[in-house]
């Protein structure tokens, strides 16, 4: 479960959001929506500790986000940003990446689950045997999100995971969530995009005024 | 063999060929004529001076003093670091100056003592050029290393994130980035060790045989000077950017500001 109490970011004397309360539950797609400037990805990133709260509380299954506890709760999430280049060649060793490091030995790489989700996403299986240039930003992002799935995580974080896709891919996305939903895990995603958010368990709306819904 | 000394008539004669750079230089409004002077007038300066307290260490040839100048080399050499780099004293004063000390002495001795078998590694004729050349040596690839390191950082923040949201430890997602920085800091010189001697002859053999020295005691050495000056880049940078990852970033992992004036992302 994951729970923000009274969550409030400043910067330079500046409140970008205050007084935001966010409840999510296993097995649940939350999504976080507000214009541009509102302080989404600040929010995203601040459930992982990149960004401090100035004020309020971020519980990962009843355990606080403090200094000690921030590397237990990474552990327990799978994080998909917006915009994402690793210093990789080939397809095949940028998916490898989050698989290398030591927590998520446990959770090796199947690849036929991995291509069941590349399937589920529209992609074809030949992409594995691509270079990272030649596929596109939204291929990479969906790549990506195929792998969040499959690293044995409780929470999965992503930003915009739609905003380079056409519809039908929005509603693969979609269907890749829901599937991992059905495994306990939980997603929440920062999104522009009104039908994804539609189709979501919780909507958290984070504007100027600071309201939420 | 005695090495030909040059009288300060020749020096001056010697000094006439920069009239063909600055002719180019000026001729071609290159606008660095200025610095040339600047330039060649500090280096005059500079190695009249080096050469005045390298005379007395030699005549003193005290240990005591020859690990003072070690220590006051450490400390320009760190502080110049600092300064290329634009980084903040108080957060890399002491990774810095830690890995020039510990690296300069481990590998220094290493070689007074293990390869030159000598019975006073403090004997100035071997310890001044051996600490002066390691010292030099680290001094430039630390430059490119440090930059390298945090402007790395700072430029691919999604991808350092990336790494620490998926659960990876700070020293996995520091890995690509040191990883980067060994390879822009060292392939140059992993490059010229390749090639030496075939393209150019190397200053340290040169030097040697000016001094009287066989090519073939001459080679000997300028293999070593290689070796040891490699690793001990190597040594100082990982010791330093181990100490200096202590201090340059937060609880949560985020990098502090470490430059004194914060480049626009």
């Amino acid at each position: 479960m994951l729970e923000i109490k009274k969550a409030c970011i400043s910067y330079d004397n500046k409140t970008i959001f205050s007084d935001v309360d966010f409840l999510l539950k296993e097995g649940e797609i939350g999504c976080i929506t507000g214009p541009s400037g509102s302080g989404k990805t600040s929010f995203l990133r601040a459930l992982m500790g990149f960004i401090p709260l100035s004020k309020g509380e971020i519980y990962f299954n009843g355990l606080p986000l403090s200094p000690h506890s921030v590397e237990i709760v990474r552990r327990e999430i799978a994080y998909v940003p917006q915009e994402l280049s690793l210093p990789t060649e080939w397809v095949m060793d940028m998916i490898n990446i989050p698989f290398s490091f030591k927590v998520n030995k446990v959770h090796p790489l199947i690849k036929e689950d991995l291509l069941e989700n590349l399937q589920l996403l529209g992609l074809e299986k030949n992409i594995l045997k691509k270079r990272t240039n030649e596929i596109s930003g939204g291929q990479r992002q969906r790549i990506m999100l195929a792998v969040s799935t499959l690293l044995g995580k409780k929470l999965i974080l992503t930003d915009e995971p739609t905003s380079a896709l056409d519809i039908n891919s929005c509603e693969k996305v979609l269907a890749l969530f829901k599937k991992a939903c059905k495994k306990g895990i939980m997603v929440l995603a920062v999104t522009h995009d009104l039908a994804f958010a539609s189709a979501c368990d919780k909507i958290l709306h984070i504007n100027n005024n600071n309201e939420n819904d | 063999m005695k090495t030909i000394d040059i009288d300060y008539l020749s020096l001056t004669i010697g000094f006439l060929l920069l009239i063909i750079p600055v002719f180019y230089l000026w001729k071609f409004k290159t606008g660095i004529v200025k610095a040339t002077l600047i330039g060649a007038a500090r280096m005059v300066i500079q190695l009249f001076l080096i050469g005045l307290y390298l005379k007395y260490l030699f005549i003193w040839n005290n240990s005591f003093i020859n690990l003072i100048w070690v220590l006051l080399i450490v400390y320009v050499a760190s502080e110049t670091a600092l300064t290329r780099t634009k980084l903040k004293r108080n957060l890399l004063m002491m990774p810095v100056a830690i890995g020039f000390l510990v690296s300069s002495v481990l590998i220094g001795f290493y070689f007074l003592g293990f390869v030159l078998h000598l019975n006073n590694v403090f004997s100035a004729q071997y310890f001044i050029p051996i600490f002066g050349i390691i010292m030099g040596n680290m001094l430039g690839s630390n430059v490119i290393a440090l930059n390298t390191f945090y402007d790395g950082i700072r430029r691919e923040q999604q991808m350092y994130y990336y790494y620490l949201g998926n659960g990876a430890t700070r020293q996995e997602a520091l890995a690509p980035f040191i990883r980067q920085t060994l390879i822009k800091s060292f392939s140059p010189a992993i490059a010229n060790m390749a090639v030496m001697g075939l393209v150019a002859l190397p200053g340290t053999m040169i030097g040697q045989i000016l001094g009287g020295s066989s090519p073939n005691v001459a080679i000997k050495y300028q293999m070593m000077i290689i070796i040891i000056t490699i690793s001990a880049n190597i040594l100082s940078l990982m010791i330093c950017i181990s100490l200096a990852i202590r201090r340059s970033f937060d609880s949560y992992g985020h990098l502090k500001q470490v430059f004194k004036e914060e480049k626009k992302k």
